[in-house]
């Protein structure tokens, strides 16, 4: 009887062991397998490098060199002070600071922990001859963004950083993870999906110590492709030397395709410090710049176009057939128009077209405004291209704004009033535009008559995107409009007493149109935007000085870039 | 008197060659001569165990009911001696060095317990089937014996050895209640037993104390005590249906998992074979069980019944409570697998028990 039982209660153990086992081993089976892969297997990532970027005669921008990190696979924090001993030695960094790293970047057993970055080559193979006394140590090559000229180009360029959430969410379908380094602002953005990288990588066992056991898997990594700019670094280099301190933008593009050979927006910053130094104070120090030094001035800010823009309504009124070529208006220093008057910055008696964009007189562009009438400015100023996009490939260029009399009903609840006709018609009041709205504009009249899309990518990994980046719209305007305008242009450079007079004395004949912004605080922008050699134009160029004072500054700015791009023969 | 029976031997020889197997598995990927060395020395002892076997299965086991006496008193003296001069090794101090050889006397304790007792519910002359055990009052039915098997289990218990200590528990309780003493005091004896037990949670050394907690969730201290437990439960867990096939266990070959070739070598086992490896080994040891079980209930002899049921009980309770904390589902105690566990001791106490066993069949 009781053995009976007996025999009972021990096939009912047998049984629940044999249920436990079914439990563990098929119910469960899928979680302890993957459980026991994460034990003993170690994923080291290998990666590759990331593209370069060379500018249109093949000078490296933008390269990557190998850079090393120290990390550690401990089995808990403590038993790894003896390694962190001997690697501070090596490192010369003190022991306290290596431990308080360890602490801040454990997670787990053998899950490696960064304690040191961008190590010199020669701490990398010191530590690694320390591995055979310390097996948890790892050294980790990977490539590192190089910046051969420094902040060079930067706000074209753009800059490496972790990758942040709004991104993460945007790119995760393209194979985005976090923690993914990724391209900001510039090319490295625009086309970070060229220039990245593939991540390679060696599945590895290893035993419980963390100690290499055997290599289970190996996917080699892909470098990202190349990608070259129409930048002249030559160019380039002369337009950003011209600025020195001051503040401000430069544009030089070829009129006739498009293509950008300079781009200075400065301030600039040192885009190797995100990179070299991420999370330190030198990065917060980037961001919080009273400067605002990470806004590419040229694409991104927005200010009054001022006397540039007077090419607008002069364009406007030859073509619209408000105004005689030879009509010419008498400038009496100032005019008036309803209460208000209009103040000229100068006396300039009697003047035509020519002559007006040649000084810049206001009061012959107040007459011609009221004669072509706000809406039609405002419709050949989107002509231009004002007030949208230019159809460049840089990311995160503003618009601006050309403003009419329905949009200041609708946003402003104002009347418009011939007063706002004469602001709008030298450039002045709700009137915002970007440096390289500018340049496309006067890029029509370097090219006589076509409007082009600037780029600045000219080829990914060498194979051309120059025709699929080429959209030039033919404007349709008259050749004796384009001529009177160029004329005009010309006038402002040869006439002594021409605004761009400043350009007379340089080695290529220049035409260029001056112009100075009055703001509500500081002192005025100035603008010059012109294009060179006159005959032939092969480059037009915008200066812009953000508070520089006026627009014979900008002028002298550009005069010092065209004489060095001309000593250095590019003209 | 006939020839030893083979199924017994057989399925010793059979586990004890799946044993042999997965200790060379288990310690495939080591390097150096002391572990290449495990598996060498398991088979020596496996060697020794089946001498010991074949002379027990020679020998008539109704010597050892007159050398019960000596048996316990050389048990006891063993434990003493454990207790003073023993060697102390992870924390315990369970093992006598004799030689070159660590000697476990509680392994020892743990057969002779079932020995006396045997020979203390059968009074009478081994020709007499019949057996006044219910006739026995509380006194010298269930305190007397009670007394005798807790003062070597104390002093096991004190080593500390708590799980070999609750093993002879164990095997005081099967063979009370096989022996027919009255359940009521067995079952006050247990009830008492499990009232008193918030008390002896007090008389738990910390690292049982952690055992238990952990056992509870193991997620408490996963480094720590819990250690083992997870790692065990995914070494079995991670060999699916039909595991990652002999010397290509991960979590054993590559030292995730402690004592992968002695207390946990079931979960060696486990990885490598799979599910239906293991149903294999469990059927073997149900089939080892019941076969201990068989040759008790037809033994004539009433000290041949009761020693072959304590024995078998010895062993099933020993597997049933190794493979439950391998799964988890019992705390961790140092209870090895007979036949499978690497130690000397261990093997040769259970080949002894084993041929005592064959001896008794052959005498029934």
């Amino acid at each position: 009887m009781r053995i009976k039982f007996i025999n009972i209660a021990l096939g009912l153990l047998f049984s629940l062991l044999g249920a436990g086992l079914f439990n563990l081993q098929v119910i469960q089976g899928a979680k302890f397998s993957a459980l026991s892969d994460k034990n003993c297997i170690r994923l080291i990532e290998q990666s590759g490098t990331r593209g370069k970027i060379i500018d249109r005669d093949g000078n490296i921008i933008v390269d990557s060199y190998l850079s090393y990190d120290l990390l550690l696979s401990a089995m808990d924090v403590k038993s790894a002070y003896s390694t962190l001993e001997a690697v501070s030695r090596v490192l010369g960094t003190p022991l306290e600071v290596l431990k308080k790293r360890l602490r801040r970047n454990f997670t787990g057993t053998s899950v490696p922990a960064i304690i040191a970055v961008n190590i010199g080559l020669n701490k990398a193979i010191a530590l690694e001859e320390l591995k055979a006394d310390y097996p948890s140590i790892i050294v980790y090559p990977h490539p590192l963004r190089h910046y051969p000229y420094g902040p060079l180009a930067c706000h074209t360029i753009g800059y490496l950083s972790e990758i942040d959430h709004w991104r993460l969410t945007k790119l995760e379908d393209y194979g985005y993870k976090t923690k993914d380094i990724v391209g900001y602002t510039g090319v490295e953005e625009k086309y970070d999906y060229y220039l990245r990288q593939e991540e390679g990588g060696l599945a590895m066992q290893v035993d419980h110590r963390g100690g290499f056991v055997r290599t289970l898997g190996f996917r080699p990594p892909q470098s990202g492709k190349d990608i070259q700019l129409t930048l002249d670094i030559k160019i380039q280099k002369a337009a950003e030397q011209a600025f020195s301190q001051r503040k401000g933008s430069c544009i030089i593009m070829d009129p006739d395709s498009g293509e950008i050979l300079a781009l200075v927006s400065t301030p600039g910053f040192d885009p190797s410090v995100f990179v070299e130094k991420p999370g330190s104070s030198l990065v917060s120090d980037i961001f919080t710049d009273p400067d605002h030094v990470l806004v590419d001035r040229s694409i991104n800010g927005t200010y009054p176009a001022a006397s540039v823009f007077k090419l607008v309504v002069a364009t406007a009124a030859l073509e619209e057939g408000k105004l005689d070529p030879s009509r010419a208006f008498t400038c009496t220093g100032s005019l008036h128009i309803g209460k208000r008057e209009f103040k000229c910055w100068s006396i300039h008696g009697s003047q035509d077209m020519r002559e007006a964009i040649a000084h810049s007189c206001d009061v012959f562009f107040y007459h011609t405004g009221l004669l072509v009438g706000p809406q039609q400015i405002h419709d050949y100023a989107l002509k231009f291209g004002f007030g949208r996009s230019t159809g460049s490939d840089l990311p995160y260029e503003s618009i601006g704004l050309v403003p009419d009399p329905l949009w200041k009903k609708l946003y402003r609840f104002k009347n418009w009033y011939d007063g706002d006709t004469a602001n709008f018609a030298i450039g002045q009041g709700e009137l915002l535009v970007t440096p390289i709205q500018i340049v496309r504009m006067m890029a029509v009249f370097a090219n006589e008559g076509s409007l082009v899309a600037p780029f600045v990518v000219k080829a990914v990994a060498g194979r051309d995107v120059y025709s699929a980046q080429k959209k030039i719209t033919k404007m349709r305007l008259k050749k004796s409009t384009i001529d009177l305008i160029r004329q005009g242009l010309r006038q402002a450079v040869t006439d002594p007493s021409g605004t761009a007079n400043a350009l007379a004395d340089i080695p290529v004949s220049a035409a260029g149109k001056t112009g100075t912004a009055q703001v509500s605080r500081g002192s005025p922008h100035g603008w010059f935007a012109g294009f060179f050699p006159f005959e032939k134009p092969r480059f037009v160029i915008c200066v812009f000085l953000e508070h520089g004072g006026s627009g014979g500054a900008a002028a002298h700015v550009a005069k010092q870039i065209i004489e060095e791009m001309s000593k250095e023969g590019s003209v | 008197m006939r020839r030893i029976n083979f199924s017994l031997l057989g399925l010793t020889l059979a586990i004890t060659a799946i044993g042999i197997s997965c200790i060379y598995s288990s310690v495939y990927q080591n390097e150096g001569r002391l572990w290449q060395a495990i598996c060498e020395r398991q088979i020596l002892w496996v060697g020794m165990g089946l001498v010991l076997f074949f002379s027990f299965a020679a020998f008539n086991y109704r010597r050892l009911w007159d050398a019960t006496v000596i048996l316990y008193v050389l048990v006891l003296l063993l434990l003493l001696f454990v207790f003073v001069s023993g060697v102390v090794r992870l924390g315990a101090q369970r093992w006598l060095k004799i030689a070159w050889f660590n000697f476990q006397p509680s392994e020892v304790a743990k057969l002779a317990m079932a020995i006396f007792l045997a020979r203390y519910y059968s009074k009478k002359p081994s020709d007499s089937i019949a057996l006044a055990v219910n006739k026995l009052d509380a006194l010298h039915g269930f305190i007397l014996p009670l007394i005798f098997v807790a003062m070597p289990t104390g002093l096991v218990i004190e080593q500390p050895d708590l799980g070999s200590g609750l093993i002879i528990f164990f095997i005081f309780i099967a063979i009370t209640l096989i022996a027919g003493v009255r359940l009521r005091y067995v079952m006050i004896f247990l009830a008492a037993g499990f009232s008193m037990s918030p008390l002896l949670w007090h008389f738990l050394k910390d690292y049982q104390r952690d055992r238990l907690m952990v056992f509870l969730n193991p997620n408490i201290d996963p480094l720590g005590a819990g250690y083992t437990v997870i790692q065990a439960k995914i070494a079995i867990g991670s060999g699916w249906l039909f595991g990652k096939g002999w010397l290509g266990g991960t979590q054993s070959q590559l030292h995730f998992l402690p004592e992968s070739h002695t207390d946990f070598i079931f979960s060696t086992f486990a990885e490598e074979w799979g599910f239906l490896g293991s149903c294999v080994l469990l059927v073997l040891y149900y089939m080892l069980v019941r076969k201990g079980l068989s040759i008790g209930m037809r033994s004539h002899d009433y000290f041949g019944k009761l020693l072959a049921f304590g024995i078998s009980l010895m062993l099933g309770i020993q597997i049933c409570v190794n493979i439950a904390m391998n799964l988890g589902l019992a705390p961790v105690v140092g209870i090895p697998l007979p036949l499978m566990s690497y130690g000397g001791s261990s093997i040769i106490v259970t080949f002894s028990a084993l041929g005592i066993l064959a001896s008794i069949e052959r005498r029934t």
